[in-house]
Parts: C-alpha cells; structure tokens; sequence
C-alpha cells in the first residue's frame, strides 16, 4: 500500500536504543493512520491505570497516510499518550511541517517508551537515528531549542532543512497543561502531551528526510487533489474566511451568537470583542498569514507586536511570532476580561515559547480572577490583583505559570486543580479537568453535549458542531434546541477521528459539503487502498469506541460526562437557558450503542471488531 | 520563451509547489527535496522565499557575497539559483544528479504556477 511508509520507529529512552518496525497491513487498516493507529497501538501496550509520568506510559507521534503527501492541508501529525491533566487518552494534534518531514524521513511514527536518564533528543536524518544529548539546551525555550539544534549541525545549509518537536520549560517542569511544539509556533496543544515528553526527559526531535512518498497514480492523485482544492476554494469559511481573518474571524461572529465566554463564563457577550476580533488583527499587527505544509488555506498569523511589558523572555523592544488563533484570543481576551491585543499576542508567544496549551494556560488564568475576585484567592498568594481586564496579569500569570514560580506552581496544573485547592473547583469551566474551549453551550446546545463526551474532555476539535449550528457550513442548524443533537455530535465526532487519522487538518471539513466522499477519494488516490465510505465511518465509530474503552479502564465513569455547573444551572446565552445536557445525553448514549451506563455493549464492541 | 515571476509577498511558505514539481519529474511520488522550486523562510523579516533552479555548477564559490533585499542583508548562497555541491538543495539526494527548472517540459506547462493557491508564482512571456 502507497502513501503509508509501513514503518515505525520505537525508541526505548530507558535503555538509550531504538528498532525499526514494520507494520503490518491487518493491524493498520482499520485504524487508517494517525490518531486511529496511534490510539490502538497506546491501548494494546498501555495498562490504561498507568501513572501518565511513570515509564510504563508511552509517548506516540503518528502521521496519516495523507500526511505529507501534498493532499491540501496534509500537514498534520498526532501525539498520543495517557494524560497527565484528564488521565484519559489523550491525542493532540499538529500541522506544520515537522509531520511530512518525518514521513519523508521514512516512518510513519515514532513510539517512545521508557524514561531517560538524564535529557536527550532524538535525531533523525533519513536511516541515521540517534539519540543524542539535549544537557546544553534543557532548560530553554522552545524557539532556542530549536536554534540550538540548527546551530550544532555544521553544514548551515543541511540545517536549514531539518525540523524540529520540542518542549519549553513548562513541560520540562511537568506543567500538566504543557504542550509539545513543532516549527516554533505549532502545537500538538492539549492534555498535558508535552508533561510527558518532560517525564521522558526527552527535549526534542529534529528530523531531516529526504525520501519519498508513493503513490499508486500520480496523475489521478493529482486530480483527486485538484477538486479537493476546489471544494474548499469555493467554501466560504475556508475559501474567504480563515485565509483573510484567520480562526480569529470567530471572535464577532461568536460574540453576535451571545455564546462568547467572558470573565470566565459569568457573561456571554463582551462588549469591545471588535478590539481582539481577527478582522483587527489583520489590520493591526498581521505581518503575512502562513501556511502549514500544502495547505490552500493559510490561516496562521505572522505577527509582530510592539513589547507592552518587559518581562525578560525575547527580545526586549519588539515581539514577533505567530498567533493569536481564536480560542487563544477569546480565552487569554474576553474569558479573561481583556482587550488589550497586544497583550493577548504576547501571552500567546509566552505560551508558545515556554511550551504551554494556550487554552488551558488562559482558562486557568480566567479561573485565577474569578477566585480572586471572589474573595477565594488571596493577594498574598497571586503576588498581585487578578482583576478581570488586568493585561498585566494576564502576561506576568502565564510566565510564572511557564518557570511554575509562586503562584505559578499550582497554576501549572491546570485550571481544575487551581480551583480545587483553593475550594471552589466549582469556578472551573471544563469537563474531565481539561479546560474548555470558548463556546458556550448554553447558547449552542450541541457543544455540551460534545464537551461532555468527547473522550478527552471539554474540546471543540472532536467535534466542531459550530460548523452546522453557526457557521451553516454543511445545514444550518437552530443552536437554541436539543432535539437531533445527540445524532450531530456523535455524526462530527466519528468524522472527525477519521480525518484526525488521516493527517488531514480538520479544516478541510469547514468547506462546504467536504464530506467522506471527499476524503474517500483523497485517501484512495494516495494509497490504492480502495477504502469505502462504510468502511470509513465504521473506522471512526471504532477509533470513538477504543478511546472509550481506554477511559473506563481507567477508571472514568458516566458521571464524568458532564459540565460545569454554571452551564448546567445558571442561566446564559442569547435566550437565559441553560444547556439541557440531560435531554441528549441518554439518547446519545443509546445512538452509540452504549447501556445507560455509558459502557459499550458486547453487540457494539463485536460489531466493531474490539471484542 | 517564459520566465517564471516570483511575487514573494504572496507566498505563506506552504510547499505546494514542491511537492507538485517534484510529482512532476517522477513515477509516482512526491519528494519536495527533488523539488526544482525551493522554499525558504526569513524568521526574521517574517516572509518567504523561493528559489527556482538555475544552472548547476561543480564547485563552491570561492568568493562570497551578502544580498541586500528591502535593508536586510542575506547570505548570497542560501539564495542562489545553482545547483551546488555546498547545498543540499536542487542535487536528487539519492543520485546526485544536479535539478534544474525546465518549465515542466515543451510547451511550458509549469505545475508550480498551477498549484500556487495564493499566486505567488505566474508565467511571464519574454
Ligand atoms: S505554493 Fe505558492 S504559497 Fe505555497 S510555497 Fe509555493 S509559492 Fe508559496
Ligand atoms: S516550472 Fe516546473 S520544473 Fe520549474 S520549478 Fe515549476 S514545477 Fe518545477
């Protein structure tokens, strides 16, 4: 089979050795790649009770048949492991370039077991792997990471065209909310990934491949790729949209919707949300969008701001980077009470150099002022007043959060342990401790339920229902009623895990009417593999099901698919509703297959193959 | 005859071209590193390069120069259009056979320009 490159690379960091596998054909294909295959291969030799930082966990980086393969947006790559903030499975995901350049390289992955002794990076250049030693840069930055290992390499021309994966400070620290970044500015953001990597005590990977991709007919991939580059052409969110304003184009939209999160959930609408909104930042501080590999789209942001506060990190006068994207901007901005762009762009390149999910770090920041404002967290503790609309707060957090200094160190943890230790987790707003994205149910009910039973959390990228119940992508939807809910959410999330295995970019499916048909052809082009469309959606109903699985082995049980209280009870949104998560959930569970439990029934799991 | 003109400020540095050039050139597969069009970003300046391949050449330069494009000063070899041993680019990794842009064949049918979702690259006819 073309566009797989059939093989593995496992790295034993406890023993400093590492083998090629291959990967058998049986095994791979009803997990297509990526987030599937990733999946399957951490529940086969992962105890899901596992210490996410013991040596026993693993940490998995898997790329999709598509990826690299120049298929539009075929950037993406996936990091799997046992969460150290949800302790459920945990799979984020990274375009970029760091992705294609591993296939290229000759692997379809790279599986890491083990602990190192003392800090190491991996480098690969096609068929050289070696593990080397990161002791001079432990301790950096994510974007000095990088730098360090260009410069070690002695021809500067060969450096240029390596790529790099690496954790900052906070992941080294075990930052629960830390990330794993690649290319500088792209994150593989949520569930505490990059904590793992830290526990491992592997600092980066820095791969060059300079092999190819095969495909069975270039000339109808060709094609196959044209009218997907069509489809999304002629989309209105992918085609206008995102390559103008970027994702922060939803800040208006969100905010006109009465669902955009303010002062942590207390409001839903925020007054001056044009200042922070993504049509602002492209007449203020956009330099050029960027593309990930092979993508039509372009919707990152090159952007410079000038310093609105020293804080030690960077360059001291100017400030360059990429981002904000719109949850980073509506959490770090409105939920947080601010619009100060600037300020918002700074804490996000803080984020992103120091190795931590920009979602979390701001939702934890915005549980931070509630406490404070509550009277719960005292001055004392936080070293300053947490206010909402306090920019300065907001920058001087989020780095102590990064060096876990003072207050930094609980906040580190995460939003829910924050408020746990301080007697309130009520005033955290998320779902099995992951912290939730900026959409609030209670003005679109679909997201509830999503939040409450996507298989890592409170998460919006397991299924962007917004896509149909306010952007009208595919069917406009009423947002305001539960009734066909639970068949949506389940229907986004089965297609989202196929795309997510894939190494397709889940934006594809933000063009109209890039359904399975589309990515059937795209993946078929590639790999000769003759997939069809059933066989497709059982591939995402099965990798829906095995997380499942990972998540009651480890101990999660029905009452962990819930929401925040203030969703549940206090009334928000457009309409003063509250999210009625317990006229859909029940169904929900019924459409899956699963008993009133939430536990898959023996006829499910058979159906599936997971018996 | 066509020359391919180059609108650097379009560019998002996607490699779309590459991977079309090389998909061009070979049986079926995509290679960007067999790529006959380059693209480097300026981290700095925050904007994207390209570089299409010209003429090869058997040894390095032996003087060197600095470009200076819009005040910003870059090593003249990272943006020279040579097929050159002190590179890795435009040499097939696997032969060492030196690429060079042949505007995909006669007549001129550049895939590149083609593939360029945000018209960065265009034909111009001299
Ligand atoms: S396809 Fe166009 S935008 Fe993408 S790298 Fe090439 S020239 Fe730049
Ligand atoms: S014109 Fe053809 S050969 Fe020349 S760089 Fe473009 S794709 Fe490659």
């Amino acid at each position: 089979m073309e566009a797989w490159m059939g093989k593995i690379l496992r790295v034993n960091l406890s023993y400093g050795d590492y083998h090629i596998e291959e990967i058998d054909p049986d095994y791979l294909r009803p997990y297509l790649g990526g987030r599937g295959l990733g999946s399957k291969i951490l529940y086969d030799e992962v105890d899901p009770q596992v210490d996410p930082f013991s040596p026993e966990n693993k940490l998995i980086f898997m790329t999709g048949p598509l990826t690299g393969t120049g298929a539009p947006c075929s950037s993406r790559y996936m990091v799997i492991t046992k969460s150290p903030l949800s302790g459920t499975i945990a799979c984020s995901n990274s375009g970029g370039f760091f992705g294609p350049e591993l296939k290229f390289a000759g692997y379809d992955g790279i599986i890491f077991e083990g602990v190192a002794d003392e800090p190491v990076y991996l480098w690969i250049n096609d068929d050289e792997v070696e593990i080397r030693s990161a002791a001079e840069f432990w301790g950096k930055t994510t974007h000095e990471t990088e730098d360090f290992i260009r410069a070690k390499i002695e021809n500067k021309y060969l450096a240029k065209e390596i790529r790099v994966a690496s954790i900052g400070p906070a992941g080294e620290k075990l930052s629960r909310i830390a990330c794993v970044i690649n290319d500088k500015n792209r994150a593989a953001g949520r569930s505490g990934v990059g904590a793992v990597m830290g526990s491992k005590k592997l600092k980066a990977i820095a791969v060059r491949g300079t092999g190819k991709i095969m495909l069975p007919d270039k000339e109808a991939f060709h094609k196959a790729v044209l009218h997907a580059r069509d489809v999304i052409r002629a989309g209105p969110v992918t085609g206008e949209a995102l390559p103008a304003y970027g994702t922060a184009v939803l800040v208006n939209i969100i905010n006109e919707a009465k669902i955009l999160p303010t002062n942590n959930w207390q409001v839903t609408y925020f007054e001056t949300a044009n200042k922070i909104a993504g049509e602002t930042i492209a007449e203020t501080i956009l330099k050029r969008p960027k593309g990930c590999f092979a993508c039509p789209i372009a919707c990152g942001r090159l952007t410079e701001i000038s310093d609105p506060q020293n804080t030690g990190m960077g360059s001291p006068k100017y400030f360059k980077g990429e981002g904000p994207e719109y949850e980073t901007v509506e959490l770090m901005g409105a939920s947080c009470g601010i619009d100060n762009l600037a300020a918002i762009t700074k804490a996000n390149y803080l984020c992103n150099e120091m190795g931590m999910d920009t979602i979390s770090a701001a939702a934890t920041v915005a549980t931070a002022m509630e406490l404070y404002e509550k009277g719960y967290l005292p001055e004392k503790d936080l070293g300053l007043k947490a206010n909402f609309g306090n920019a300065d707060a907001l920058i001087i957090l989020t780095e102590k959060m990064g060096k876990r200094e003072g207050i930094g160190d609980i906040m580190a943890e995460g939003g829910y342990r924050l408020a746990e230790q301080y007697g309130h987790p009520e005033l955290f707003m998320g779902v099995k401790k992951l912290e939730a994205p900026a959409y609030d149910p209670r003005g679109v009910q679909s997201m509830g339920l999503q939040y409450a039973t996507s298989n890592r959390g409170a998460c919006h990228v397991r299924g962007y229902a917004i896509a149909n119940e306010i952007l009208g992508v595919h069917v406009k939807t009423d947002p305001l009623i539960t009734e066909g809910k639970a068949e949506m959410v389940k229907t986004f999330q089965d297609i989202t895990a196929v795309i997510d295995s894939s190494g397709l970019c889940l934006f594809v499916a933000l063009a109209t009417n890039f359904l399975y048909e589309e990515i059937q052809s795209l993946i078929n082009a590639a790999s000769g593999a003759g997939y069809t469309v059933d066989e497709l959606v059982s591939i995402g109903e099965r990798i829906s099901n095995l997380e499942r699985l990972f998540n009651l082995k480890a101990g999660l049980t029905k009452a962990d698919d819930t929401l925040p209280k203030r969703l549940l009870e206090e009334p928000g949104g457009p309409k003063g509703d509250v999210c009625r998560l317990n006229e859909m959930l029940p169904e929900y569970y019924q459409l899956r297959g699963w008993d009133e439990n939430g536990v898959p029934t023996t006829d499910k799991l058979s159906g599936l193959g997971l018996q | 005859m066509i020359r391919l003109k180059i609108d650097h400020g379009k560019c998002t540095g996607c490699q779309e071209c590459e991977t079309a050039c090389s998909m061009k050139h070979y049986t079926n597969e995509v290679n960007p590193k067999k790529s006959r069009i380059r693209v480097f970003e300026d981290e700095e300046e925050q904007r994207f390069f390209l570089i299409i391949a010209g003429p090869t050449t058997t040894a390095e330069c032996t003087s060197k120069f600095d470009v200076v494009i819009a005040g910003q000063q870059y090593d003249g070899c990272t943006l020279c259009r040579s097929s050159c041993p002190a590179r890795p680019w435009f040499t097939e990794p696997d032969t060492g056979v030196a690429l060079k842009c042949d505007f995909c064949g006669d007549p001129p049918d550049p895939h590149c320009v083609k593939v360029c979702e945000k018209g960065a690259l265009s034909i111009m006819e001299i």
